[in-house]
């Protein structure tokens, strides 16, 4: 079986992230023959195609090259998803200090940001990821895979480096607590 | 130390500002009069609390809660508040303190807002949406969501889901009258009670769920069904037309 042929079909109608594991399971191959036919597959595109292979999000995704971008824009007519400044900032809080609540977010901007924390939940761009132990056991706010793919990331790891180093807590003592769900 | 307590005349008029709270007498070395007017007396500094035992007032309140039939929300809450009021303030009368008590009305000190700290990660993030802009990727499929594609439950519908609820529900016993008892399960609690009954093999409804319940039970009991489902700790099949649930298998 040419798994690098399989990866290939698949990688063409995805419309999301594929993760090696998944990719083996839907081939019916080892991990291993899949890991070596992205290489090959990445290696080939780069040298030959208007496309490429990138590592997003936690997984593998083909997509245009930037010297295509014109044109492909002119085609496609993209709808632009432009953050303001006020998003921004507040993305960059929770990006870089996740996960946080809306006070800590406040206190960072000094100013209240419930409206900019609606506008990126409701954009997919963040997400709660459980609850603080804390008076009033306020939400826990953290990105998610969307902004990931947003910002062309693998993982959080990816997030440039800041020259000054920030606080590692924002306000009092941090801990995530698990989700309401999750069972021990 | 004596409290006596009966059921308060209608009137809405307070001393308080809010709805008057029940009329619970409080008579003891340091003060006697009316819950109200204790309230009035400590928040005035007229009275020392530490004088105050607050127990057989919590006492009498709750005998007026559990022999009152028809309970107006309103007095209870606001006697409920009252003893919220003079617990706190004797709490903090109890701590050995250096300083003052802080006051609700001081400002809390104002906190200088940081987010130029932030300035280099709101670029960095600016270059990065930039740069991602340059690349095109095939836009996910109109109606399903990239990241929330729903669950795959098989030949298993919604409706089917809702129609074991429906049984269960029909054979549920009408909710007892309304009576002071523990309050409810979390749904955490609840899942680790479902997770306890359901079998290993697939089972239906009507073997899992044996003895006596409540409606809410049962929809407490469902709801914490599903979302095991929806976490991959249960499992659900339609065999023979009938809906049958069990653990999930773990590797």
């Amino acid at each position: 079986m040419n798994v690098l042929r399989h990866v290939e079909a698949i990688l063409f109608v995805a419309d999301a992230p594929a993760k090696p594991d998944d990719l083996a399971k839907a081939i019916g191959c080892p991990v291993y023959e899949v890991e070596e036919a992205l290489e090959k597959l990445g290696g080939r595109l780069h040298h030959d195609s208007p496309l490429q292979l990138v590592r997003i999000a936690g997984g593998y995704q083909v997509c245009t090259k930037p010297e295509y971008a014109e044109s492909v824009a002119r085609f496609a007519k993209p709808q632009k998803t432009r953050l303001s400044r006020s998003l921004l900032e507040v993305l960059a809080i929770v990006a870089y200090q996740q996960p946080v609540t809306a006070a800590e977010v406040d206190a960072v901007r000094g100013v209240d940001s419930s409206y900019a924390l609606h506008q990126l939940l409701d954009r997919r761009l963040l997400t709660e990821v459980g609850r603080k132990k804390a008076p009033g056991r306020p939400v826990l706010y953290g990105t998610t895979q969307q902004f990931l793919h947003i910002f062309n990331l693998e993982d959080l790891t990816e997030l440039p480096p800041i020259d000054r180093a920030l606080p590692q807590t924002v306000g009092e003592d941090r801990v995530a607590e698990q989700g309401v769900f999750s069972l021990e | 130390m004596s409290t006596t307590r009966e059921i308060a005349k209608p009137d809405p008029v307070t001393a308080l500002g809010v709805t008057q709270p029940p009329e619970i007498l409080v008579e003891c070395e340091a003060f006697t009069g009316s819950l109200a007017t204790l309230f009035l007396c400590v928040r005035d500094g007229k009275v020392d609390l530490l004088g105050v035992p607050l127990a057989p007032i919590c006492e009498a309140y709750w005998q007026y809660l559990v022999e009152s039939s028809g309970t107006d929300i309103d007095r209870a809450s606001a006697a409920l508040a009252v003893l919220a009021y003079l617990l706190e303030r004797k709490a903090w009368a109890l701590l050995p303190t250096e300083g003052d008590e802080p006051s609700e009305m001081e400002p809390d000190e104002p906190v200088e807002p940081w987010i130029h700290e932030f300035a280099p990660a709101i670029e960095a993030l600016k270059a990065l949406a930039e740069q991602r802009g340059q690349v095109f990727f095939r836009p996910p499929e109109s109606g399903t969501e990239a990241y929330e594609l729903p669950l795959d439950l098989g030949d298993v519908t919604l409706f089917d889901l809702s129609r074991a609820l429906q049984r269960l529900l029909e054979k549920a016993k009408p909710e007892p009258p309304d009576t002071l008892r523990k309050p409810a399960r979390s749904l955490s609690e609840m899942m680790t009670v479902v997770l306890r009954v359901l079998p290993p093999e697939f089972a239906s409804l009507d073997r899992i769920v044996t003895g006596e319940f409540t409606r809410s039970e049962v929809v407490w009991w469902f709801l914490a069904l599903l979302e095991l489902i929806r976490l991959g700790q249960a499992r659900v099949r339609l065999h023979e037309g009938e809906i049958e649930f069990a653990l999930a298998v773990t590797a």
